[in-house]
């Protein structure tokens, strides 16, 4: 039996399925606080992406050159603004989740985790659909073309959207823990815009910079989502062994921070 | 079963350090069995049910649980204030696993919120609040119920309509209450305790705990 209920659950499976079923729970929840229910509702999750992507590239397309390095413009704030909006939203989301959230660990199935866990994947789903759409929408109008190699594209979302959740982890844990934290969140994550890589390719850079930006998992993610988009012409450098090992690690740090915070949490 | 093993808890006062609330509480409740929890304001008994519920975690000692346990029913957590009665109810159907039209309906059969619950919850009295807290914990079967204070907040009806299902319905449930109204837990309870100086004593029998508790407040 599936229920809630019981105490402990029985077995591996019934643990996973009541998990899910919290974090399905949770953004139902998260959807109908957030955006109401009234006027179009739930639809504002992929709204807000899009009007901040489409927004950015009407304004690139209009006001910059139509090729940067040789590459289009329009591809370019594309394929970048998607998902630093995926890793910005996840940041903002997970600050302070746990002081928003406090009343729902009343019921002892819900745990941190969950919590981070469906906001994140809202975030995820959302700029996911909004980039579809306004990808889409760019291709049909003719200022951009089809990705060469979705392969590679598919792979670069799958880690970056890891990269996001490793980092809301984090941040959510951090900012319950410590005040200071919580204040230099806005400001750190302005500061390493550049180290996102969503406004250049690492090979525009003079060889001997290079290496300070492939530290970055995040940027090794774009590199790989434009390898998809443009293929070889743009010129992609990436080492996926490295991207894996990274966001592998902040993954687990992120994982040890959350089941650490419980402590932390002061439920209303 | 529901076992208390050792349960300490430090609250930390900012510039002044760790202060005790309780030290090495041990206690066992069977399936069935009904403990009423005595105790002066700031005893220590709501953070006592909300260890027992998971809400706060314990700073030693551990909680063994081998019932389904309740979360705490008490006048706030448990629900999101922005969020409407309705909404609270559908994610608690959720993630208890239950049927939403017969719990709605139970619901409103019996917290008899009529309209109100589609209102926010942070608009509702206290007595209202309880009252949609204790139909949707009623409405799950828990085998033991974590009750904080909140049945003594209803009118009349209310409370009879939660002695109805508590002691008739649901009579081989197990219950731990916290309260400082003695008639209560005299009517309700089959074993009784007080909290006092950090520690839990447990009595005999509820009307042994109750003069214990009036020896205090003398």
């Amino acid at each position: 039996m599936s229920s809630g209920l019981s105490y402990r659950p029985t077995t591996l499976r019934h643990a996973f399925l009541l998990q899910m079923r919290v974090i399905w729970a949770l953004m139902m929840r998260e959807i109908h606080t957030r955006f109401g229910r009234e006027n179009i509702g739930f639809l504002w999750v992929i709204g807000e992406p899009i009007l901040f992507c489409s927004g950015v590239a009407i304004m690139w397309t209009a006001i910059r050159p139509p090729h940067e390095h040789g590459l289009p413009i329009t591809a370019i704030v594309i394929t970048g603004y998607v998902p630093l909006t995926m890793w910005r939203h996840s940041i903002q989301r997970s600050v302070k989740a746990y002081e928003a959230n406090g009343s729902l660990l009343f019921h002892r199935q819900v745990t941190p985790l969950d919590i981070i866990v469906a906001r994140w994947a809202l975030e995820v789903l959302g700029t996911l659909m909004a980039g579809l759409l306004v990808g889409s929408g760019a291709i049909l109008g003719g200022y951009m073309k089809p990705p060469l190699h979705w392969g590679i594209l598919y792979a670069g979302l799958g880690f970056h959207a890891m990269f996001c959740l490793a980092t809301a982890l984090i941040f959510a844990a951090l900012t319950e823990m410590s005040e200071t934290v919580e204040k230099i969140v806005g400001i750190a994550t302005y500061l390493s815009l550049p180290f996102s890589g969503a406004f250049s390719m690492v090979a525009w850079l003079p060889q001997k910079d290079r290496w300070a930006m492939l530290c970055a998992p995040s940027v090794e993610n774009m590199e790989m989502i434009r390898e998809g988009q443009f293929g070889s012409t743009a010129h992609p450098i990436y080492d996926i062994n490295y991207d894996f090992w990274a966001t592998l690690t902040l993954l687990l740090i992120g994982i040890y921070l959350t089941l650490r915070v419980r402590r932390h949490i002061v439920v209303q | 079963m529901l076992r208390c093993i050792d349960i300490c808890k430090d609250y930390h006062i900012p510039g002044k350090g760790p202060r005790r609330v309780l030290d090495r509480v041990n206690f066992q409740l069977e399936r069935g069995q009904k403990l009423g929890v005595l105790g002066r304001n700031g005893a220590g008994k709501s953070t006592l049910i909300r260890i027992l519920g998971g809400v706060d975690l314990a700073t030693s000692g551990r909680v063994e649980r081998t019932m389904s346990i309740s979360w705490p029913l008490a006048f706030t957590g448990a629900f999101q204030g922005s969020l409407s009665g309705l909404d609270n109810l559908r994610f608690i159907c959720r993630i208890y696993n239950l049927d939403y039209t017969n719990t709605r309906a139970f619901v409103d059969d019996f917290a008899e919120l009529g309209k109100q619950l589609g209102e926010p919850v942070k608009t509702y009295s206290s007595g209202m609040r309880a009252r949609l807290a204790f139909a949707l914990s009623i409405s799950i079967n828990f085998d033991c119920y974590l009750i904080d204070e909140v049945v003594m907040v209803g009118d009349a009806r209310f409370t009879q309509r939660c002695q109805d299902e508590l002691f008739v319905q649901k009579k081989d449930r197990a219950l731990v209450i916290v309260s400082h109204s003695m008639d209560f837990i005299r009517d309700v309870c089959d074993r009784g305790g007080v909290i006092h100086d950090r520690k839990l004593h447990l009595c005999g029998d509820v009307s042994e705990a109750i003069n214990e508790y009036e020896a205090l407040n003398r």
